[in-house]
């Protein structure tokens, strides 16, 4: 279980009468990339909630670097102490921040020693290139931009593993790609363990070493993707 | 055409007296002004005033926003019950408040009964005691902004924190500074609500602009020295409510939601929470109520004193019903305008309605009978029942027509469009596609402006013709020379008139809060 990043054991969430996650198992190596593809509705956005800490799964297990974070309805570590970075779907830029108080926020939080954060945050601004835009408030922002903020701030904490919810989903083609391209090579570059959820098959096939297809709150298939 | 007729009477009515007011006391003379503003007395009104403010709105804050937080973040047992509970307090009128307060504070109050000896009463009747009454009305509207201005916070923001964050650094850094601009303006406008009202510290012998205003007119009868008294307040209300107005900028109307996701930051402090809302409520609507019935039972009859003040009553009744279907039947077209109004006009619209609603009640009285007691066809007016439909037109129009235009933004412009596509004229528009969809917002619109006018002292007692009074005006008046307990049957009746649609729209929550 040590090679493992995060291991999902016999996970169920169910809210009210909708069974939103069913028995779900998945294990994710450190460096890997795990792509969770599926239709709307088909509950792997709340399968990376759980990992998150966000929910509390009804019955099964969730183990982060080997150790228990979360089982039957109790969460044993909370969300900030998991070492996790997250892009949500919607970004979820803090708007009365700067971006680089977006970031320094993160490192306050983990108590990074004052002398290293304005290095790290430099360093993640230029991973994904908008160290110039460090003074702008998010609506200062293009979507674009936003997005690599957002990434950076997942990234700046130094995270073992990096949730992705559908973050490039509101973006236009061509932007996505950029995007798509540089997030294969930070996650190469880092050898972060990553889970991605989306329901575009061109983003499982240049990110994925794994491909989870998700239905009806169920994993139906686990595949490697075809380059 | 509509609109623009209601926006004319809108300005004959709410903007008129306001500026006549103004307009007299610019024209003044220098010298006067310097009289009336510069001495000791004047000095002491400033002081008492801005202390009167400050005070309710620092507590008033203090108690309502965490509540705000509770009603917003924590799962509060019964939340829907709770929260009509915890907003009924601003509804009661205050002076039945502050009369509740001499019964409990007073040499022979409950609080010396109780105690067997006098406690209280040196402190019933002062400043300190005049900002407890009135924090305990206004803590809701607080309140209510906290809350409202927490569910437009995205709970995605305050859980991208707490994946990097505990709990209290989330509130702190990111909860708290998003929702700030509305907590405060909201202690702006009670600052402003509490230097405008008349009656609490009419009935706490507080001496400030409001009731320096009344003795000026009611007392001295002298009309130049009541203008050029009201003329500071009026400055200082429409000074705060323009800052507060700026600050929350489209915030008045807008209806944007969060994400819909509600983080679970406080629900450890679920049970702290419920026994600080149930001891608010207690404090702020069960003791008055309480006082008031105990004092209310030492009557040998209460059958007779609701008789002796009936016309009163029915007055009050009829007066408010009128006024409010008035008051909404005006609104409603204002906030149409408001809603679909875009950019620095429909900000400029808010801040003016904001504005028009702080200008205290005693002014706009002082403003209606300049500009209503003169000859000719005006003076016909005056002195007439009108004049107190005129009073709930000019103070309570801006408030239903800022509800009415949250309601109406709910409507997208999309719909109206489609009617039109169908060949529907304006007024089938509106009549079939647009106002159906905001129907409990109109009967919400009206339900407040009924409580508003069934409520209204300031103005009323102002313009009443003569031998015309209504319930307010009838309890104030006879204060001084009536047994109290008679006094506290009308404000116990008063209350239960007030407080019947809310008792019915809390049970209505209750219930769909339980399916």
């Amino acid at each position: 279980m040590s090679t493992e990043a995060l291991v999902v054991t016999n996970v169920t969430k169910r809210f009210g009468s909708h069974q939103a996650v069913e028995s779900v198992s998945l294990a994710v190596a450190v460096g890997d990339a795990a792509v969770i593809l599926g239709p709307s509705g088909c509950g792997k956005t709340t399968l990376l909630r759980l990992i998150a800490g966000l929910e509390v799964p009804d019955s099964g297990e969730i183990f982060l670097n080997g150790t228990n974070v979360a089982s039957v309805g109790r969460s044993t570590v909370p969300p900030h102490q998991r070492g996790i970075g997250f892009v949500f779907q919607d970004l979820a830029l803090w708007p009365h921040l700067t971006v680089w108080k977006n970031l320094e926020f993160v490192l306050g939080s983990v108590k990074t020693p004052h002398a290293e954060r304005a290095a790290r945050i430099h360093q993640a601004l230029n991973l994904v290139r908008i160290e110039p835009l460090s003074a702008r408030y998010p609506h200062e922002l293009s979507g674009g931009e936003q997005q690599r903020v957002a990434l950076a701030r997942a990234l700046v904490g130094q995270p073992r593993l990096l949730l992705l919810d559908e973050p490039l989903s509101s973006l236009d083609p061509e932007l996505r790609m950029t995007l798509r391209a540089e997030l294969a090579r930070l996650q190469h570059d880092l050898r972060v363990a990553m889970v991605y959820v989306t329901h575009d098959t061109d983003d499982a096939a240049a990110l994925a070493d794994d491909v989870v297809e998700m239905r009806a709150g169920r994993i139906v298939s686990v595949s490697k993707p075809m380059r | 055409m509509v609109v623009g007729s209601a926006t004319v009477l809108f300005v004959v009515c709410c903007l008129f007296p306001i500026g006549y007011l103004l307009f007299v006391s610019l024209s003044g003379a220098d010298a006067a002004y310097a009289t009336v503003w510069l001495d000791a007395r004047q000095r002491g009104l400033l002081s008492n005033t801005a202390l009167l403010g400050a005070g309710t709105a620092i507590f008033a804050t203090a108690i309502g926003a965490p509540l705000g937080l509770a009603l917003a973040r924590v799962a509060l047992p019964r939340k829907a019950l709770l929260r009509v509970a915890l907003a009924a307090p601003v509804l009661l009128p205050p002076y039945i408040v502050a009369l509740a307060w001499t019964y409990l504070g007073s040499s022979r109050g409950l609080v010396a009964t109780l105690a067997g000896r006098d406690l209280l009463s040196e402190w019933t009747y002062s400043l300190p005691a005049a900002v407890v009454v009135l924090t305990l009305v206004f803590y809701p509207l607080s309140m209510l902004a906290t809350e409202v201005a927490l569910r437009r916070v995205d709970g995605r923001l305050e859980e991208a924190a707490l994946v990097v964050a505990p709990t209290g650094r989330v509130l702190w850094r990111i909860t708290l500074p998003l929702v700030a601009p509305s907590v405060f303006a909201a202690a702006l406008v009670i600052f402003v609500l509490a230097v405008s009202e008349f009656g609490v510290p009419g009935l706490l012998r507080v001496r400030v602009y409001t009731t320096e205003v009344f003795t000026a007119f009611a007392a001295l009868y002298d009309f130049s020295r009541a203008i050029l008294v009201a003329v500071p307040l009026l400055v200082l209300s429409l000074v705060v409510a323009v800052l507060a107005a700026a600050i929350l900028g489209d915030r008045l109307v807008t209806t944007r939601r969060g994400s819909g996701t509600r983080p679970a930051l406080l629900d450890e402090w679920r049970r702290p929470a419920t026994i600080a809302s149930i001891l608010v409520v207690t404090v702020a609507l069960g003791v008055p109520l309480v006082v008031l019935v105990r004092e209310a039972l030492g009557a040998q009859s209460w059958s007779s004193v609701v008789d002796g003040s009936g016309d009163a009553i029915a007055n009050s009744l009829l007066l408010a019903t009128a006024g409010a279907t008035a008051v909404v039947s005006l609104a409603v077209w204002l906030g149409y305008a408001r809603a679909r109004a875009r950019g620095r006009i429909g900000q400029l619209a808010d801040v003016l309605l904001l504005v028009v609603f702080a200008v205290p009640s005693t002014i706009v009285g002082v403003g209606l009978i300049g500009l209503w007691n003169r000859p000719g066809l005006l003076g016909t007016v005056y002195g007439t029942d009108v004049m107190f439909l005129l009073a709930y037109l000019a103070r309570f129009v801006p408030v239903a027509a800022l509800a009415l235009a949250a309601s109406l933004r709910y409507v997208p412009v999309s719909h109206e469009e489609a009617a039109a596509i169908a060949g529907a004229g304006w007024l089938r528009t509106m009549s079939r596609i647009v106002f159906p969809q905001i129907r409990l917002g109109v009967v919400t619109a009206w339900v407040i402006a009924f409580v508003l006018a069934f409520g209204e002292l300031g103005v009323s007692i102002l313009v009443a013709p003569p031998g015309e009074a209504t319930l307010p005006i009838r309890i104030y008046t006879i204060i001084a020379n009536t047994p109290s307990s008679h006094v506290a049957v009308l404000a116990l009746l008063q209350a239960i008139v007030i407080f019947a649609p809310l008792a019915v729209l809390g049970a209505v929550a209750s219930v769909r809060e339980a399916r």
